[in-house]
């Protein structure tokens, strides 16, 4: 019966012109093959998801033009008119670099619905049947891929063509993709600086059981677990971002591998070992983790030193001359070892993150709340400029995450903090502290988290363009590594994570997903469009790039600053404080998925211009 | 006594006995008694703020944030208590932590941790519980002033033990433990 269903439907090879791109063509005929641009995301019935389905109507891009060392991505969905098998056949343009992705459909419990999100790497030609036997998804008709088309840096401009060609019981459909390659490059410093938090390691361990089964019990010292920590700033250091990876608990347990093992006590306290961290951290200081990527070998620019109040020194020795002495004597050795290994790339942030309310120390670390706790971070700041030279070429740096009592704090720790990661919301009240902060040479990052996957795909490139039009460094995404126990069938959105683990594809290793590769996009297009500023002035960039986003104006992304930033912090409440963010948080209301293609037209009108 | 009560005590006795010649846990139990002796009760009544005490049990809606937004604690109590916690871990020849635990005035079904160790090694504390429900051993502790091992969950032991101010009234709880397997990933976070 099914058989001849499908004998009965099947049509003929449908060929696109090449000069037209068929953007999700209206077809009712079986074995049919659409393009998506990267924005418009489809569920497992062909269908655009109902986050993105408000600019599906809006016009689209005649052909798709990216600059040379970066990206063009697309997606391409395969669509059947009864379950059965297909392949996907992909002949790529000579020059260009192609990478095909299956899109994974996550089945939201609460939102009782599909969307995708992890992008499983495939070879072409890519065979398979529908439903896709792993997603299982009852009468799935599409299957979506996404496509990255890298630009090498000698690739020649002019005019590309991808060939992709469906195959399937039902017939055959083929589509022809134009892109179009630019003489611009895009540089390769970011603009914008945006990172991947996560804590611990353990994770690791969870995320890859079979490959900690394989390795035993000593997986967490195994070369297999580093190479997995490795591939984690790799697949971020791919995708234009950084990894964090914070290697101490709430009430100062630091993991093996994320410090030196230390010995005795006082005095007598000292580095006995420094293989386990080395192991760790030598190819991301010296960049030889990332020789195998298209951006280059690189040493990472920003990692956490494991230092807090319960390490290197004793907290029992807090306020008596052991506590100098143990922090001094560590930390100096720290700097020789960097020195002597010329591990002089990377920013090595002194950082706390503990708060009182775990009941491990206190003072708080993380977001100061109460003035008094400031005495503690000058405290350090003087042990630091104790431990390491002033001369020395290893870079040390001071790092708060700061929120409530960012203000003042940027007043009063002035020359002893120099990295400031400010909560969003209270920032938007700040713009004089923001510029303050960089005028003085410090680095300013700003902090929230993944959207979810429902929200509209463009929800993501909201965070590196406030970044730019804040004129400030970069942003923390506070976690991107914790998919929760189920992200396959029972998912809860992606909020805290941005890659996934392969191994449920025999990959071992982290997989990206959409949004991550949304973000990159945008992040290219800022580092392309922030070099114009040497043609054009940068408020014309911004405005114009906030105006296109959403009609917005650059100002807009500001906060008026309320009653409430003259009170004391300690009077303000969570409700005031939203009150006191509502209006930017209004404008991005309105977002739409296709908000950042205006933007990245925009790029690639003025990248055009260059001859 | 309510019969619950009375059969944990005896299960509790029981593991006791089993465990006698067991050095793991007589080395928790020997820091637990030195504990008992050593920490100062008025001290850890001074630990957390009234500030913070009148916070402690508020419940908006609306920010659930509030109480932790607004913990905060004396800092010379905190770490004179701490420092004695610190040395009394220090009696075990393996990793153990020795934690400080208190009841709520007015409120005989909570209970609440005031400081925590270098490991974060409870059996009873939820990650982020600014308070909890009593904890039925804790409440023999504080009831009775005998010390109770437990080893509720496979491979932990914690040994609770009394902590009195100067007026002889028993006002806290030290639970030291230990777990026989260490996971040195476990709670870097």
């Amino acid at each position: 019966m099914r058989r001849s269903l499908v004998l009965i439907r099947a049509v003929l090879i449908r060929v696109v012109p090449l000069s037209i791109v068929l953007w999700s063509a209206a077809c009712t005929q079986a074995a049919e093959l659409h393009v998506q641009p990267e924005y418009l995301r489809t569920a497992p019935d062909g269908e655009i998801v109902p986050a993105d389905r408000a600019a599906a109507g809006h016009p689209r891009p005649s052909s798709l033009a990216g600059a040379r060392m970066g990206y063009v991505s697309l997606q391409v969905i395969a669509k059947l008119g009864a379950p059965g098998e297909y392949s996907l056949e992909l002949t790529p343009a000579s020059g260009l670099q192609v990478d095909v992705f299956r899109e994974w459909y996550h089945a939201l419990d609460k939102e009782k619905t599909y969307y995708p999100d992890a992008l499983h790497p495939v070879r072409m030609p890519y065979a398979s049947r529908l439903p896709e036997p792993d997603n299982r998804i009852p009468g799935q008709k599409a299957q979506a891929f996404w496509v990255d088309v890298w630009i090498p840096g000698n690739a020649r401009p002019g005019e590309y063509r991808l060939q992709f060609r469906l195959k399937s019981p039902e017939g055959a459909a083929e589509v022809t993709v134009p892109i179009r390659v630019l003489a611009a490059t895009v540089p390769e410093q970011d603009v914008v600086a945006i990172d991947h938090n996560s804590y611990g390691s353990s994770w690791i361990g969870d995320l890859y059981a079979r490959e900690r089964r394989r390795t035993g019990a000593d997986f967490f010292r195994s070369d297999a677990f580093f190479k997995l920590i490795h591939a984690y700033h790799r697949i971020f250091y791919e995708h234009r971002g950084l990894f964090h990876q914070l290697g101490y608990g709430h009430a100062g347990k630091v993991g093996p591998e994320f410090a030196p093992a230390l010995k005795g006590t006082g005095r007598g306290k000292h580095v006995a070992n420094w293989e386990l961290f080395d192991r760790h951290y030598g190819p991301l200081f010296d960049g030889t983790a990332f020789t195998q990527t298209r951006r280059g070998a690189r040493p990472i620019p920003f990692a956490y030193l494991p230092i807090n109040p319960e390490w290197p020194a004793s907290y029992l020795w807090w306020g008596e001359p052991g506590y100098e002495v143990e922090f001094v004597n560590v930390v100096s050795a720290m700097e020789r070892h960097f020195r002597e290994k010329n591990w002089t790339g990377t920013r090595l942030e002194l950082f706390f993150n503990h708060k009182k309310r775990y009941m491990g120390f206190p003072w708080d670390g993380d977001e100061v709340r109460f003035p008094e706790d400031n005495r503690y971070l000058r405290e350090y700041g003087r042990l630091l400029r104790k431990a390491v030279p002033q001369d020395s070429p290893v870079k040390f740096v001071f790092r708060a995450d700061v929120s409530w009592d960012m203000e003042q704090q940027s007043k009063d720790l002035a020359g002893i903090v120099n990295m400031w990661i400010c909560g969003g919301g209270i920032l938007s009240w700040y713009p004089d502290a923001a510029r303050a902060m960089k005028q003085r040479g410090d680095t300013v990052w700003f902090y929230s988290g993944p959207p979810d996957v429902t929200q509209v795909s463009a929800k993501i490139t909201e965070f590196p363009l406030q970044a730019w039009l804040w004129g400030i460094d970069g942003y923390v995404h506070w976690l991107t590594v914790d998919a929760g126990p189920d992200p396959w069938f029972h998912f809860d959105g992606g909020g805290t994570a941005l890659v996934y683990s392969g191994e449920r594809f025999g990959i071992e290793q982290p997989i990206p997903s959409i949004r991550l590769k949304i973000q990159r996009n945008a992040v290219q297009d800022l580092a392309l469009l922030d070099s114009f500023k040497t043609r054009r002035p940068v408020v014309e960039l911004r405005a114009e790039a906030a105006r296109r986003f959403n009609g917005s104006r650059p100002q807009d992304w500001w906060n008026p600053r309320p009653p409430l930033a003259d009170r004391p912090s300690l009077e303000w409440t969570n409700d005031e404080i939203d009150a006191a963010s509502a209006q930017t948080r209004q404008m991005l209301e309105k977002t739409a998925a296709n908000s950042w293609e205006n933007v990245h037209e925009f790029v690639m009108q003025l990248a055009g211009d260059l001859k | 006594m309510k019969p619950i009560l009375m059969a944990w005590l005896a299960v509790s006795g029981a593991l006791a006995a089993d465990d006698r010649d067991d050095r793991f846990v007589r080395e928790l139990d020997d820091a637990a008694r030195v504990a008992s002796v050593m920490v100062d009760g008025d001290a850890c009544a001074r630990i957390v703020t009234a500030r913070a005490m009148e916070y402690l049990l508020r419940d908006d809606p609306k920010d659930r944030f509030l109480a932790g937004d607004n913990y905060d604690v004396n800092y010379d109590a905190f770490d004179s208590v701490k420092k004695t916690l610190i040395r009394i871990s220090r009696l075990v020849s393996f990793p153990a932590d020795a934690n400080v635990w208190m009841p709520i005035p007015g409120h005989p079904d909570k209970i609440r941790v005031v400081i925590r160790n270098v490991n974060e090694l409870s059996q009873f504390w939820p990650w982020g519980a600014l308070y909890q429900n009593m904890i039925p051993e804790m409440k023999t502790v504080l009831d009775t002033g005998r010390r109770v091992t437990v080893a509720q969950k496979p491979g932990w032991v914690s040994v609770l033990a009394p902590v009195s101010d100067s007026l002889g009234e028993i006002v806290a709880v030290v639970e030291v433990a230990s777990q026989r397997q260490l996971d040195p990933q476990g709670n870097v976070k």
